[in-house]
């Protein structure tokens, strides 16, 4: 298994984890109506990064803030934020990076982008950058996984330590918004004019948002389990096998990966799952499904889209970030948005912060391909 | 109206890259969605770009579309009905 | 015990392979066509496949050719995964879909562009033809490295239920398009050695800066 050694979030709400994690226990969202976005025709729900406090931040860092997008810029920042809290030194050959983003710097299709060469447009390109900044010299990772990334840049973590090549592994996901991702989400009919209300009877659709997030993760030696803090235990990936873009109604790559992890774990021991909980009318329905045929109905359910928006390829290592802190908080977060489940299957949806005192909480994400991912994460308290 | 049901037809081929599908092959009358010529929901979605763009008609709800795109023949009579372009 | 290879397969715009021996595709009609005429001369009937993009159609028709004659086919299985890789991920269609969200008049977002403006559908696509409910993932590099697919292969293979991993390069570029994919699993000792197999990918595939 491997532990968290250091984390951070750079969001709307905040500049590092603790910050995020103080706003959404207080019950603050970053979503913010843009009546104008990007010269798009109609306003939009979304959840964005301060760009001037981003520059600020990252010329404070480095020496040259030039040649750097506003996605490497969070994406260093982030990592920065997290090593110092790991005390790690990122320089060393035992380090692994991990990439994860659906769509890095594909606003640089733009004609009206200028200033950076194309190579920018290639995700190895830009995880080669966020690694270099650092010293780091191996080929970093990049996982290109739609909205499962986050996920599956964590696994990647856990089977490459397990390998005993590395003995810690940087997983960052970034993800910033364009003219390209929030009209293609338009064009698909999936987001909603208002703030986005996760698992809720009236919900209308998802608010996309930006993030970066880091998770450094470090390898636990067999017999020293007892001071890992919160570690990662296992995770799956399984495929619904239905449709490109729409989950499938019974939830079966989701139940398939609950019930991988369900061989590790007793449900009586998980403290809260996290959903992916986009606020679309299938996807929770899908997820619904899911957790019931798992034989999870009983356990609390939650969705942290409400405070940060969906942030794709920096959702699955953001929301373990949240979801690890609040673990170790003996917290199930509230949803924020929901009030009224639907009558059929009725989960048991946060909608306050709730004490929640089991070792283990549970990582759910799904994505287009049809991508779905569960992860197990466990708490350990010294003796 | 024939001629829109020919042009329409053709631009739905055209769209929805319905390979080995010819206007003579598809009835006015036939379902569009399910069997038929078993398109899907991004088909729909396509479609309603379609409405949009060539014959001027905003859909602002989806449903609305699964209405409209029964068969050609009632997406024709809505698009004679409605068109701005 | 250790991943081998057991099939491979190798398709570009105008060749396709199987263990190293030439598939004989029928009738290329014009330009861009090769994956087209691929596809008739696997006689298979899917339409789903002209309405997808040219990283899935490559994809696609390689998995069709390692998986033709294996049986039994269609049967639902968890115990398969698909692992690709590639190094320009959906630029090919992202540049595609740019176009239809010009500024001004011409702003009409094709939503079936859209959806294919990730490279891991390419594995959804396999997964859904084949009822593949097993292991999805899409990695991108620099350029491809036959020896770490086989170690992800492989590590996917620990996890107490994959039997079998799909893992493949699988690259569309403009015009150029390649794809090499392996079936790998540990029960067919000693399987086909990498070294004998040529994996080499054509380097010119990136966009001048």
């Amino acid at each position: 298994m491997i532990a968290i050694a250091g984390d951070n979030i750079i969001s709307s709400l905040g500049f590092t984890a603790e910050e995020c994690y103080r706003a959404v226990a207080s019950g603050q969202s970053g979503v913010r109506l843009h009546r104008s976005f990007m010269g798009l025709p109609e306003p939009v729900m979304a959840s964005t990064i301060d760009r001037e406090r981003l520059a600020d931040s990252f010329a404070a860092l480095s020496p040259r803030p030039d040649g750097y997008t506003a996605l490497e810029k969070a994406a260093i920042l982030s990592v920065s934020s997290a090593a110092a809290q790991a005390q790690v030194d990122l320089a060393d050959a035992s380090v692994l990076f991990i990439f994860s983003s659906t769509k890095g710097n594909v606003h640089l299709l733009d004609e009206t982008e200028a200033g950076f060469s194309r190579s920018h447009l290639y995700l190895w390109h830009t995880a080669r950058l966020i690694a270099e900044f650092f010293g780091n010299p191996n080929a970093p990772l990049v996982v290109s996984n739609a909205c499962i990334s986050g996920a599956c840049a964590q696994l990647a973590a856990l089977r490459e330590l397990a390998s005993g090549a590395y003995r810690h592994a940087v997983v960052v996901g970034a993800e910033v918004l364009s003219r390209f991702i929030v009209s293609g989400f338009q064009s698909l009919k999936a987001l909603s004019p208002e703030p986005c209300r996760p698992f809720d009877v009236a919900r209308a659709g998802l608010n996309l948002g930006e993030a970066a997030a880091t998770l450094i993760y470090r390898r636990v030696d067999k017999g020293a389990e007892a001071t890992a803090g919160v570690a990662l235990l296992q995770g799956a990936i399984r495929n619904d096998a239905n449709h490109i873009s729409g989950p499938s109604r019974t939830g079966e790559g989701s139940y398939l990966a609950l019930k991988a992890l369900l061989q590790e774990v007793a449900p009586a021991d998980i403290a809260f799952i996290n959903a992916h909980g986009t606020a679309t009318a299938y996807n929770d329905s899908m997820e619904t499904a899911a957790i019931t045929r798992a034989g999870l109905s009983a356990a609390a359910v939650n969705s942290l889209k409400g405070y940060f928006g969906h942030t794709l390829g920096a959702a699955g290592v953001l929301e373990s970030v949240i979801s690890a802190r609040a673990l170790a908080g003996e917290t199930a977060l509230a949803t924020r948005g929901f009030e009224r489940s639907e009558a059929e299957h009725p989960l048991s949806v946060t909608d306050k912060n709730m004490h929640a005192h089991q070792a283990c909480c549970v990582k759910m994400l799904s994505g287009f391909g049809g991508g779905n991912a569960a992860l197990l994460f466990k708490k350990f308290k010294p003796r | 109206m024939e001629e829109l049901i020919l042009q329409l037809k053709q631009e739905i081929i055209r769209v929805l890259n319905l390979e080995d599908v010819t206007p003579a092959g598809i009835a006015d009358s036939a379902p569009l969605f399910g069997e038929g010529l078993g398109l899907d929901s991004i088909d729909a979605l396509e479609l309603i770009v379609l409405m949009e763009k060539r014959y001027g008609i905003k859909l602002k709800d989806p449903a609305q579309g699964r209405e409209i795109f029964t068969s050609i023949r009632v997406m024709a009579e809505y698009i004679h009905a409605n068109r701005t372009k | 015990m250790p991943q081998v290879i057991r099939k491979y397969c190798h398709v570009t715009h105008r060749s396709a392979t199987v263990n190293g021996k030439a598939f004989p595709v029928a009738e290329v009609d014009g330009e861009g066509k090769f994956l087209t005429a691929l596809y008739r001369s696997l006689k298979i009937d899917y339409p789903k496949f002209f309405k997808m993009d040219s990283l899935s159609k490559l994809g696609f028709l390689a998995s069709e050719l390692i998986l033709r004659d294996e049986e039994p086919r269609f049967a639902p299985r968890e115990d398969v995964a698909i692992l690709c890789f590639n190094r320009s991920a959906s630029l090919a269609t992202d540049a595609l879909y740019q176009v239809t969200i010009r500024r001004g008049d011409g702003c009409y977002p094709s939503p079936s562009l859209f959806v294919y403006t990730l490279p891991n559908i390419v594995t959804g696509e396999i997964a859904i033809r084949n009822k593949f409910f097993g292991e999805t993932s899409f990695y991108v590099c620099k350029e491809w490295d036959v020896q770490q697919a086989l170690r992800m292969a492989g590590q996917i293979l620990c996890d107490g239920r994959t039997r079998a991993v799909l893992a493949a390069w699988v690259e569309c570029f403009e015009e150029a398009c390649e794809a090499f994919m392996m079936l790998v699993d540990t029960e067919n000792q000693p399987g086909i050695p990498p070294e004998e197999i040529a994996f080499s990918t054509s380097k010119k595939t990136t966009w001048k800066n």
